[in-house]
């Protein structure tokens, strides 16, 4: 088998093969982390801090749109969450742990 | 007006659950008897690096977004048409979605019934006999019709038992048992396969690169075809499985990431699968019916503990028909149940009975199952494609859809540049697959392709104008909460 075939070989074993392991195991370790957060205490924050600020962007830049109070409830649901629970499933710097 | 009513909605009961579901709808014969041939015939690495290239710029932001406009509406193709559309004939567009599904499913089932004949071949050890011609029994079973239409029966009757069991209790349950199966079986079969003298010429055939060809047009089309169709991208079905999602499961890694990403290697498997054992036995490298049933079965007769190899292949190729025929159906059934406000069991009962009718055509003439392959493969789903992802991007709007749904529960995290992927990128290019295919099957097949483009336009403003005002009675939801709007 030729050095370039076998090159490609690995390479696609690595992209395919290395990449669906490593989502699927990270993707069950992660809910296995969700799964613990509402046992132990009822639920977890659903946004991230990065897609928390998209959010707060998008409602400076359309504060009179009509999808303002979708948005605005979903803020809502994530402070209530960040309030009620003392673990977080994102990294949140400030988040005081009771 | 929208009649709004309660609806139990059923969710997957485990996240492998839901993974294997996806992974088992979107993987399909196309990736047992196409891809490796596809891959050789256009110049091996060359034409993986095209593919690699499309499926994470195309195919993984294209399932990211159907899936999460599934999750967040909750709801079947025509009611998440509706909710986007509100009451007016442009939901007609999801009906169009529905009926290519359906089409598709009527011709897919025959092919289920093929391998299931095979498969059961295979369990009685018909390929080991001695003397026996595998091109003599594709050729006897392709003209019995009677046996033709039994077999497609019997898929449907076995898709039809799996969804009266439900998400979890049927399509989920098979799943987690299917697909690790799929996977050990075409594992075990590529380790026997490499250790024949000779294999490695198949290996050589698939990937060795030959650059010249990641400049030829053709080479990209083909590695584009591959990626959008075998990854079911705009069919409904990610929508579908989407929409029994929970509020918080992720969606960018599970439902995008890993269903493309899976999806496609199984379609590297089955090149370590195949290709050794076909390049072994000096057997002609083709696709198709062809590579399956006449070249493998072939092989396998000829291999030591031969039955044992056929059995595990025609077994993992019968899952794998299986497990997306009940993806494909599951889209009717979900959408009629919320659409007519029935038991899912009634549900079922009718889609299955309506596909079941519709592919007794195609059971009986494969000349009626290529005119319909030819039809829907070429011009249909692509169609399906771009109405999906027209509606996502510019209707829905993919920021919005991007800020409460695909990021939220996201076990990681999605960008504005997604946005474009979906208004601009995969649009444009269903539009080029379509023209391209118009341009070259229209000297080749002038009857075929203007018939076919016919139906299709006469298609959607037939669903328009069926869909015209056409009230809901299922609930709508957003993603703040379940609340009926």
């Amino acid at each position: 088998m030729s050095l370039s075939a076998i090159v490609v070989m690995l390479g696609s074993i690595a992209a395919l093969w290395g990449v669906a392991i490593i989502t699927l195991v990270h993707s069950m370790r992660q809910e296995e982390r969700k799964l613990s957060l509402i046992e132990v205490q009822g639920g977890f924050e659903p946004f991230s801090p990065r897609a928390v600020t998209d959010i707060k962007n998008w409602l400076a830049s359309h504060p009179d749109d009509v999808r303002a109070l979708e948005m605005r409830e979903l803020l809502h649901q994530q402070q209530h969450a960040l309030q009620q629970n003392a673990q977080t499933f994102y990294g949140w710097p400030n988040h005081r742990r009771r | 007006m929208t009649t709004t009513t309660s609806i139990s909605r059923e969710q997957w009961g485990s996240r492998f659950g839901y993974l294997m579901a996806v992974v088992g709808a979107m993987v399909g014969a196309g990736n047992i008897w196409r891809m490796p041939y596809v891959t050789g015939e256009n110049g091996g690495g060359a034409f993986l690096i095209a593919y690699f290239t499309l499926l994470y710029l195309i195919a993984v932001p294209g399932l990211m977004a159907e899936t999460s406009l599934g999750r967040y509406t909750r709801q079947g193709l025509l009611g998440t048409f509706r909710n986007i559309y509100g009451d007016s004939r442009w939901v007609g567009l999801g009906l169009v979605i529905l009926v290519f599904n359906i089409i598709l499913m009527s011709y897919y089932s025959s092919i289920v019934g093929w391998s299931i004949y095979y498969a059961y071949h295979s369990l009685i050890g018909t390929f080991t006999q001695p003397g026996f011609d595998t091109a003599v029994l594709w050729e006897t079973f392709s003209n019995n019709t009677a046996l033709n239409v039994g077999m497609h029966t019997l898929a449907m009757l076995m898709v039809t038992v799996i969804l009266l069991a439900g998400i979890k209790g049927g399509i989920e349950r098979l799943a987690k048992w299917m697909m690790p199966i799929l996977t050990i079986a075409l594992i075990a079969i590529a380790i026997r396969g490499l250790t024949l003298p000779g294999a490695i010429a198949g290996l050589e055939f698939s990937f060795s690169p030959n650059w010249e060809y990641l400049a030829r047009g053709e080479t990209w089309l083909a590695a584009l075809g591959q990626a959008l169709f075998s990854t079911g991208l705009g069919w409904g079905i990610a929508l579908t499985y989407g929409s029994y999602l929970g509020r918080n499961d992720d969606i960018p890694l599970g439902g995008g990431l890993f269903t493309a990403i899976g999806n496609t290697s199984f379609g590297l498997l089955a090149i370590f699968a195949v290709f050794p054992i076909v390049f072994a036995f000096g057997i002609s490298p083709t696709s198709g019916a062809e590579l399956a049933f006449v070249a493998l079965a072939s092989a396998f007769g000829k291999m030591s503990a031969g039955y044992a190899w056929a059995l595990l292949f025609f077994g993992g190729f019968f899952f794998a028909n299986l497990t997306t025929a009940m993806a494909i159906t599951e889209v009717g059934v979900t959408t009629f149940k919320e659409e007519r406000n029935i038991s899912r069991s009634k549900s079922v009962l009718i889609i299955c009975t309506i596909i079941w009718l519709l592919g007794i055509p195609s059971a009986m003439n494969t000349s009626i199952l290529g005119y319909l392959d030819f039809v829907v493969g070429n011009w249909g789903l692509p169609l399906a494609t771009f109405i999906i992802m027209i509606t996502i991007g510019w209707k829905f709007d993919a920021k919005r859809l991007r800020l409460v749904s695909l990021n939220r529960g996201a076990d990681a995290y999605v960008p504005s540049a997604w946005e474009s992927i979906v208004r601009y990128q995969i649009p444009m290019i269903m539009l080029g697959i379509m023209t391209y295919f118009l341009y070259s099957n229209l000297s080749a097949t002038p009857w075929k392709t203007v018939s076919g483009l016919l139906i299709l336009t006469l298609m959607i403003p037939l669903c328009m104008w069926i869909m015209r005002e056409r009230p809901s009675r299922s609930l709508t939801f957003s993603e703040t909460g379940e609340t009926p709007s």
